[in-house]
């Protein structure tokens, strides 16, 4: 039997979602769009899918809301009893660890796909990857989500090693307005942190705002050389 | 088999389980539950939150109830709109108003509404969904004014307008259009009608009258059937059936006041005599 | 599993039809809907056939005014072939041929057909979407049928009701035109008491037969009732519209 794992539960609140982090020499860039949406309805416009989960340590999330909201829940509260029994932060590796657990040992009953993304003493800035089926995977930089299918390739050729903070932050705006212009249940605004020793910075981006890419041309009509604009809302007689 | 235990546990009850699912099996189709096809909606303002609903609950096509109360309180700070089965949304919200006045007798401070939202979507993900409650969840306390909404799977929003339930599209339209931040009492009470009534006239599941509830910092206040635009009109003629229109087979008329009359007897005469024997 | 295109949908509303002695009331809202939404506040379920004849449709919309249009146009040409209108009766079978000729792919309607016999009988005829009919006193059909039949059979047949002592021949068999308009708006305003696709509005036919006056209608507003005849001297056809509730 193929049991799909898109529908397993029917009418429930989904992150279509474009999310994605990025490592750089000083700290990690994290981003993601702000759709929420029920089947075709839009339910949340400026959902903020950067959850907090400790002082340096961030996640992105994709999929079922209700899943990767408890799962989240449930890590950040794993992460500030290992703070208060340990008197130190949690590691990046042993939160993405925790999220890890959570996703494998329960991957039949959940649709999440979350990137955890943050900075520590031990190894500074890192960003881990948890895709559907529970795996873990350390990577320089990680997109998920479905508007990711359409912006693997640009990120391939556009990331370079050795990028500052604003380069990083410039290629995690650029990818996400790629991928929310090509998929319909990514959109909205672009929210983005940028996570480094000394704290984190929030980042918007508002939805009239985004970067512009390459969007066509009218090729219906006699467009003249005069370039004679129409009334967007006149009626046709 | 074990012995059946004398003490019930708590929670949902699953024995009728295997029944119910062979049943179904054999092509017996399980009741309909009241849904309260609705339109429910919340809209923070300058000092508070307003919230809203319609008043019809519906079982398919049929009215049910033509002036339910979809705004359940939870604490006096903190109310919830209700959408989707009728049974969920006044058992969880009940369920949790309780544990939140534990919750504050415990604490000794008022609850914050943060607090109800999580032990809401908490309650609702351990179900899976099969608890169908879509809840709007409004209030103020000691950190400003809140507003969320929690879908049926667990998952939570927040955000300054809101709208949940079959008439969500009709009263959100109203809200992208007419929302502007720091609005007065007023200017949100009327928006929040506006939002109601487009439900209430534009989605077939919502219906009646509109239910409101303005939080403030110190001062709740419920306003039940603060629209009525929808009265029953006066019908044209009066449908009295002449006493002895029913038929029926058989008369028995029964006295239902019994007359006794009481008849003290003779004392006995002598101990030696006619006593009764007793041995 | 395999999805397959359905070519029907059901959209709400409700009709019916009384028949009197010497009329007919032929009447249906004017809510269209699909699912939880409206299409439409009105768009008519009740169209004049002929000066004695009306027919109602309820169901899936695009098929009943095709049907409608269809019947019309065989009734266009039985005019031009007999130089008069079709008699009821023989409207009520060419109902049935049609209906029936779509045996395997039917037309998704229930029709209440209403109007004057050659007798000068009031008359209704009540069809299933395969063309099974029958003539009776009074019909209802569509989505709030269950509601408004049970309400019919005891206040038109006085189902349920014993008559009066020493009333000579128990209940009438018709009732006066101003009682069967109340019964109709009655049922209406009730049905959209309780049934979400019932409302916006009532649109109602009435047909009297050759010489009736139009008594029983003078009660009624008349800015709210207009008449349809084609031709004068016979049978005379007027329509009433009112207001349901909208929500």
């Amino acid at each position: 039997m193929q049991v799909d794992i898109q529908h397993l539960k029917k009418g429930e609140v989904n992150l279509g979602t474009s999310i994605m982090a990025v490592q750089f020499d000083g700290g990690v860039v994290i981003g993601a769009d702000s759709r929420t949406t029920m089947g075709s309805y839009i339910a949340n416009r400026v959902t903020d899918k950067l959850t907090h989960i400790h002082d340096r340590i961030y996640c992105c999330r994709s999929g079922s809301a209700a899943d990767t909201q408890a799962i989240a829940d449930i890590v950040h509260y794993y992460s500030q009893m290992y703070n208060q029994q340990y008197g130190e932060r949690p590691s990046v590796h042993s939160v993405a660890t925790l999220f890890q657990r959570m996703c494998y040992g329960n991957k039949d009953q959940l649709s999440a796909g979350i990137i955890v993304a943050g900075w520590d003493s031990e190894v500074g800035p890192s960003v881990y990857n948890i895709p559907l089926g529970g795996g873990l995977f350390r990577q320089p930089w990680a997109i998920g989500g479905s508007g990711s299918t359409y912006v693997y390739g640009y990120c391939d050729a556009t990331y370079r090693d050795g990028w500052g903070r604003d380069e990083t932050v410039n290629f995690v705006k650029n990818t996400l307005a790629l991928a929310m212009s090509r998929d319909g249940s990514s959109g909205g605004v672009i929210r983005m942190c940028v996570i480094t020793k000394d704290g984190v910075e929030r980042l918007f981006v508002p939805g009239n705002e985004l970067p512009k890419f390459w969007e066509g041309k009218e090729v219906i009509g006699n467009v003249s050389k005069a370039e004679v604009l129409p009334d967007p809302m006149a009626i046709e007689v | 088999m074990a012995n059946a235990s004398a003490y019930r546990g708590t929670g949902f009850d699953f024995s009728n389980y295997a029944r119910n699912s062979f049943l179904e099996k054999k092509g017996v189709p399980l009741p309909k539950a009241t849904s309260t096809g609705t339109t429910i909606v919340g809209c923070i303002f300058k000092d508070g939150v307003v919230l809203g609903a319609d008043t019809r609950a519906t079982e398919g096509d049929i009215v049910a109830d033509k002036n339910c109360e979809k705004i359940h309180y939870i604490t006096e700070n903190i109310r919830c709109c209700g959408a989707g089965t009728a049974a969920d949304t006044e058992f969880t919200t009940a369920m949790i108003s309780s544990n939140m006045e534990l919750h504050s007798l415990s604490t000794g401070r008022i609850p914050r509404v943060v607090t109800a939202m999580t032990m809401l979507k908490q309650y609702l993900f351990r179900y899976q969904g099969h608890v169908g409650a879509a809840l709007v969840l409004g209030g103020v306390d000691s950190t400003g004014s809140h507003l969320f909404t929690i879908a049926p799977h667990g998952s939570a929003d927040k955000l300054p307008y809101v709208t949940m339930g079959s008439g969500s599209l009709a009263a959100m339209a109203v809200f992208e259009s007419g929302w502007k931040p720091n609005m007065d009492r007023q200017e949100a009470l009327n928006l929040v009608v506006a939002a109601v009534s487009a439900g209430i006239f534009n989605d077939l599941g919502s219906g009646s009258n509109v239910d409101t509830c303005v939080i403030t910092k110190d001062h709740t206040e419920m306003l039940r059937n603060y629209r009525k635009p929808n009265e029953r009109v006066q019908k044209e003629n009066t449908y009295k059936f002449r006493r002895g229109t029913t038929a029926w087979t058989k008369e028995k008329i029964r006295e239902l006041v019994v007359d006794e009359t009481v008849v003290p007897l003779p004392h006995p005469v002598s101990a030696g005599g006619d006593a009764m024997d007793t041995s | 599993m395999q999805r397959q295109f359905n070519p029907y949908t059901e959209n709400g509303g409700t009709i019916l039809a009384i028949a009197g002695a010497d009329f007919a009331v032929i009447a249906g809202d004017t809510r269209q809907t699909e699912g939880f939404n409206i299409q439409t506040r009105y768009a008519p379920k009740v169209f004049r056939l002929t000066d004695k004849a009306v027919l109602a449709v309820n169901g899936f919309a695009a098929d009943g005014n095709m049907f409608v249009k269809k019947v019309k146009q065989r009734l266009e040409w039985y005019r031009h072939a007999h130089a008069k209108d079709m008699p009821l009766r023989a409207i009520a079978r060419l109902i049935q041929t049609m209906l029936y000729a779509q045996r395997f792919f039917p037309y998704y309607v229930y029709n209440i057909l209403g109007g004057i016999e050659d007798d000068g009988s009031g008359a209704v005829y009540s069809f299933d979407p395969v063309g099974s009919y029958e003539r009776e006193t009074c019909r209802a059909a569509g989505a709030a049928q269950q509601l408004v039949q049970p309400f019919l059979d005891n206040q038109i047949y006085f189902k349920n009701q014993v008559p009066p002592p020493g009333v000579a021949g128990g209940h009438p068999t018709h009732l006066p035109l101003d009682r069967v308009l109340s019964i109709v708006t009655d049922s209406f305003t009730s049905a959209t008491e309780r049934h979400i696709e019932v409302g916006d509005g009532l649109e109602l036919y009435v047909v009297l037969a050759k010489g009736r006056s139009p008594q029983g209608l003078e009660g009624l507003r008349a800015a709210h009732v207009r008449e349809v005849t084609g031709h004068t001297d016979g049978e005379r056809v007027f329509v009433i519209n009112q207001e349901l509730k909208k929500d």
